[in-house]
């Protein structure tokens, strides 16, 4: 750091949600390794509850999980209070059709990666996306 | 169970101290109690005589085939979305079905692309609490790299370290007998199951029963792994061997269970 410099930016908060355990702890063990905070959930009904509880630089969602699936939980997002209706939503997920990421882009999904996603990619994109230098 | 005489020592050692344990001052007074089943001592005495000395990454030549052979097999035949169901049993205090799941992330690059739920049962009800607890000496540790100790581990204390939270919730553990073909009726649909250095335990009668109650429970086509001395040829015809580059391992059959 140089002078002049402001101190460093508290890490990147990240909420990570799918239904299956072993994909959450992968993936937050490549964001955590590299510097982030990482929250999780396991649908989206858990993920409404944790964004309006605490605050998030990026979500990043699977598409099918029981109870409430990806795609509603950012359409129920984008319409909910301001402060979190303009959070970044990376999705990650095996659906790789073209109107599959038609239908993200509607619901208002800003990044699209199709599964599997190595730690390399995973680590730049959300870099990218939270304007991190991971 | 079955043991050979060449055990009696360590049968008349567990038996001493489960009588010693109860505060009975006779064997008669101990049958007794025993057959009444007070404060559960059925399950006491089972868990006084099963093993539970393993470690994480044994024969690592197993997990290695699982990633490079058998899932590929798996997926052949699922569909997108299907879970991968894989069987630890038995798992002892869960270094086994922790360390599959830990090879999974390590090694398998398809990890986030599917639904992997894995399953750990142990007939020991002592040993299933210590895998929930996750707590493990640097002796279970031995086989696994710096790199995934700290990954995956914390340091409790000295020489002991505690698992991941998320890696205990990811799998499911419970108690489960492999001979017992209704505790087994609940167990349904796995693709691979490690059963490893348990059927030696059992005589002939007992290994055949708990071939045919694990037949029942995987898929048409879904592997089983067993312990580097064990083969199912000599137990079952049930099984297929098949010859991967990284272990042995056994098949499903069909045709012939149909006709049982």
């Amino acid at each position: 750091m140089t002078k002049g410099e402001l101190a460093e930016p508290s890490p990147a908060r990240i909420l990570v949600v799918d239904d299956s355990s072993l994909v959450r702890i992968y993936y937050r063990g490549a964001l955590q390794r590299a510097g982030f905070e990482v929250e999780q959930a396991i649908n989206g009904i858990e993920a409404m509850e944790k964004v309006l509880a605490q605050s998030f630089d990026l979500l990043i969602v699977d598409v099918n999980m029981p109870r409430m699936d990806g795609l509603s939980f950012v359409r129920a997002l984008r319409r909910a209070a301001v402060e979190v209706a303009t959070i970044p939503v990376l999705m990650i997920t095996t659906e790789a059709g073209e109107q599959d990421v038609d239908d993200a882009r509607a619901a208002g999904v800003n990044f699209y990666l199709v599964k599997p996603v190595s730690e390399a990619d995973l680590i730049r994109h959300v870099a990218l996306l939270t304007g991190a230098t991971a | 169970m079955s043991f050979p005489d060449s055990k009696r020592y360590y049968i008349d050692r567990r038996l001493a101290e489960r009588i010693a344990a109860t505060g009975c001052t006779s064997f008669q007074s101990y049958f007794a109690i025993l057959r009444s089943d007070v404060e559960r001592e059925i399950e006491h005495l089972v868990n006084a005589f099963t093993v539970n000395e393993t470690y994480f990454y044994r024969e690592e030549h197993q997990l290695r085939c699982l990633t490079s052979s058998l899932l590929d097999s798996v997926l052949r035949d699922k569909g997108e979305g299907a879970p991968i169901r894989i069987w630890s049993i038995p798992c002892s205090t869960g270094e086994e079905p922790y360390s599959i799941a830990i090879w999974l992330m390590e090694n398998w690059g398809q990890v986030d692309r599917h639904n992997i739920e894995i399953v750990g049962s142990d007939i020991d009800t002592r040993a299933l609490q210590a895998a929930t607890d996750g707590v493990y000496d640097q002796r279970a540790l031995m086989r696994l790299s710096r790199h995934v100790i700290e990954r995956y581990f914390r340091p409790v204390a000295r020489d002991r370290y505690r698992i991941d939270a998320g890696l205990i919730e990811s799998i499911q553990f419970t108690r489960a007998n492999l001979i017992d073909a209704r505790d087994m009726a609940s167990y349904r649909e796995f693709d691979v199951i490690f059963c490893r250095n348990v059927l030696i335990y059992f005589d002939d009668a007992s290994r055949r029963m708990a071939a045919e109650n694990l037949y029942d429970c995987l898929r048409p086509g879904g592997y089983i792994c067993l312990g580097h001395s064990e083969t199912m040829s000599r137990i079952s015809p049930l099984f297929g061997v098949c010859r991967f580059p990284d272990a042995i391992v056994y098949q499903r059959l069909e045709s012939e269970h149909d006709e049982r």
